[in-house]
């Protein structure tokens, strides 16, 4: 025999998944280590962060009273690049607020049992992305108290509706739906877990808080009778919906007719580049979340290594979109198309050599490198297992996926058809303000969101826990699971036993 | 004035197995706690088949309705909007705001409907609460509890409680 029988059993053991939870757990150490930190007095770390959030949060009210009160004179927004900063960030966090639905939702009906302990994070990233996504729209009408009747279908005096007929009253639906019930399948989620902590609080008035806030929820079977179907029609409704809703984002460019908008690719190809940003923000809040929190035993090596599974297959979704889409412009012969996108690659030929001077040519390079070039190191076990490298790649590809926002709207709208109105775009600092304010008005919520409630769905772990003991007890898991052992009981006596089946 | 005894068990099995025992005896009124959905609990109390799916069938589909008949009214009806001839009602424009609706309505249903109907929640108070060591419920204990009937003073119940493996049995009464 060639190969020794410890370098089988050790290639088969490399193969099979890492353990979905660290240590020996049971229901007592779940709940002291989630929950354990709800009590606990703020760090200085954690402060200092508020702090800085807060700062940012001020800017975002000046830059919001400046554009409200002096209108969005105030941005960088000009004809024809009429839609600038305002859509591409609108965008850029609606994607990111994807993935949240996307593992609660998609992932439980597939049964992935890793979405457990990161579920309730990537859904409050969610909520707060979505939040951060709304504000540009309605400071982009210029008017936000107008915005109402132009927008909601509600009886005013001025007796007009609506157009249903425009794909940004789509738009509105889909992102009030999506927020509304991205939100109550969350707080759903959170009821026995806000029981949990009003029965493991200590001082009167905090149960009297989280017993407000768990509406007297008791964990009777009555109860779970009902709340485990309602929580899988949630689920089952969330996932056409978190589809729906940038498939309908993506008609805001694609139902028009602008060069480098107009694209059949563009639902599938924005819908994947949604799910890559909201993974890629979800590893980027959930590493150095994992470390402080002390979350490493329900977090564990196996599911960051799922996630960064998930950002190669989408980023070579996006990668396919974007070769497609060059070659389309090329294969369609439509000449508007064909300078698009050669204006956006910078490599130009014929008469269009002229404008390879094109100042946003660097921003598609970007793209392209933190997109599709970065991503690739998820190829590598090393890329997937090492902390370090999935948090750096995961923050260049939020940074390319707002490229890509600011190729498809900026570089598409200023050569648009007609050549005497071609100008640049700058963002001025009232932008730029409200892009850095919105990250940190993101940031200040997710840090109130890591004190004051459970980050990882408890209950959910629990009897998760609970199902993998009894698994592995009436052995229905595979010989070689990890799934519930622990590396640690694979002790030498094991091993052999193994060895022996092997055999 | 209600009272209950209330059971606490190490693990869901035998929890699951005495609620299974009381009902079989013929015992009215039983109800079980666990911080997690336990498997087997259901039938066990012998529940009745859940409402939940029909009614967010029925809020959906009123929704999506609702949702069509209001891009139709307003556009084609009420408040005609002439873009470039095209026709006042459109149904291929009107698919999303429809599904939309149809989602919308579907999960405040699920939601508002499970809480306060299925559930009757809010209800910050309920008899089980007067046991300090219910507590537990929420955290990692079982617990059954069961009703008893007017004058009886529960001992019986206590005992076979005990005999099923119970690790503490508390008696509990509703404040009036």
């Amino acid at each position: 025999m060639a190969i020794s029988v410890a370098a089988r059993l050790a290639a088969r053991r490399a193969l099979e998944p890492l353990p979905l939870l660290e240590g020996d757990q049971d229901d007592g150490t779940l709940n002291k280590t989630l929950l354990g930190y709800v009590w606990r007095r703020p760090g200085k770390g954690w402060l200092l962060l508020v702090g800085l959030g807060l700062t940012g949060t001020a800017l975002l009210t000046v830059a919001v009273v400046i554009t409200v009160a002096k209108g969005i004179g105030m941005w960088g927004n000009n004809i024809p690049v009429a839609w600038a900063f305002g859509i591409i960030n609108f965008v850029w966090w609606i994607g990111i607020g994807h993935a949240g639905t996307l593992i609660s939702a998609i992932l439980l009906l597939f049964q992935q049992k890793w979405r457990t302990s990161i579920n309730r994070f990537a859904e409050a990233m969610t909520l707060f992305a979505v939040l951060q996504a709304a504000l540009f729209p309605v400071l982009h009408t210029g008017r936000p108290w107008f915005a109402i009747y132009w927008l909601f279908p509600y009886p005013s005096t001025n007796r007009i509706w609506p157009q249903f007929k425009s794909p940004l009253m789509w738009d509105v639906f889909a992102v009030s739906t999506y927020f509304i019930t991205s939100l109550l399948f969350w707080y759903l989620g959170l009821i026995p877990d806000l029981a949990a902590l009003r029965d493991s609080s200590s001082k009167r008035w905090m149960r009297r808080v989280y017993g407000i806030m768990s509406f007297g929820w008791r964990g009777s079977a009555r109860h779970w009778h009902h709340y485990k179907i309602a929580y899988l029609l949630l689920a089952g409704l969330a996932t056409p919906l978190v589809l729906s809703v940038h498939t309908i984002v993506s008609y805001d460019f694609a139902v028009s007719i602008v060069p480098g908008w107009h694209e059949t690719i563009f639902p599938p190809y924005f819908v994947a580049g949604a799910v890559f940003s909201g993974f890629a923000m979800v590893m980027t809040l959930m590493v150095p979340a994992r470390r402080f929190l002390r979350l490493k035993h329900v977090v564990t090596p196996r599911h960051l290594e799922a996630m960064c599974k998930i950002m190669l297959t989408t980023s070579l979704i996006v990668g396919y979109g974007y070769l497609m889409e060059h070659f389309i412009s090329w294969y369609s012969g439509n000449a508007a198309d064909f300078y698009q996108y050669a204006n956006r690659r910078g490599i130009l030929h014929g008469p269009f050599k002229s404008a390879a001077q094109d100042p946003y040519i660097p921003i598609f390079w970007l793209m392209v490198f933190c997109n599709v070039v970065v991503p690739s190191i998820f190829w590598t076990k090393w890329g997937r297992t090492n902390v370090y490298v999935m948090w750096f790649a995961s923050i260049l590809i939020n940074v390319g996926m707002w490229c890509e926002r600011f190729v498809i709207v900026v570089i598409s709208l200023h050569r648009d058809y007609l050549p005497s109105s071609w100008t640049i775009y700058k963002p001025t600092w009232v932008d730029l303000s409200l892009l850095f304010g919105t990250i940190c008005f993101f940031s200040t919520l997710f840090l109130l969101f890591l004190k004051f409630l459970p980050a990882v769905a408890v209950q959910e772990v629990k009897e998760l826990r609970h199902e993998l003991d009894t698994e592995h007890e009436r052995h229905e898991l595979p010989e070689f699971s990890q799934e519930a052992i622990h590396p640690m009981e694979l002790e030498v006596g094991e091993e052999d036993e193994q060895e022996e089946k092997l055999r | 004035m209600k009272r209950l005894v209330l059971a606490e068990f190490a693990s869901p099995e035998p929890m699951v197995e005495a609620a299974r025992k009381l009902r079989e005896s013929g015992r009215q009124g039983l109800d079980a706690y666990s911080p997690y959905p336990v498997h087997g609990i259901d039938e066990a109390l012998k529940l009745p088949r859940s409402k939940v799916p029909l009614m967010a069938l029925v809020a959906g589909l009123t929704g999506a309705a609702g949702g069509y008949v209001l891009q139709w009214w307003t556009n084609a009806v009420d408040y005609l909007i002439n873009v470039a001839n095209r026709p006042a009602h459109a149904w291929p424009t009107n698919i999303p705001v429809t599904f939309e609706s149809g989602v919308l309505l579907c999960a405040l249903s699920l939601f508002f409907g499970t809480l306060f109907y299925f559930f009757r929640l809010p209800r910050p108070y309920h008899p089980v609460f007067e046991s300090e060591e219910f507590r537990s419920a929420s955290l990692d204990k079982f617990w059954v509890s069961a009703e008893l009937k007017e004058g009886e003073d529960g001992q019986d119940l206590v005992r076979t409680l005990r005999d099923l493996g119970a690790r503490r049995v508390t008696q509990v009464a509703e404040e009036t």
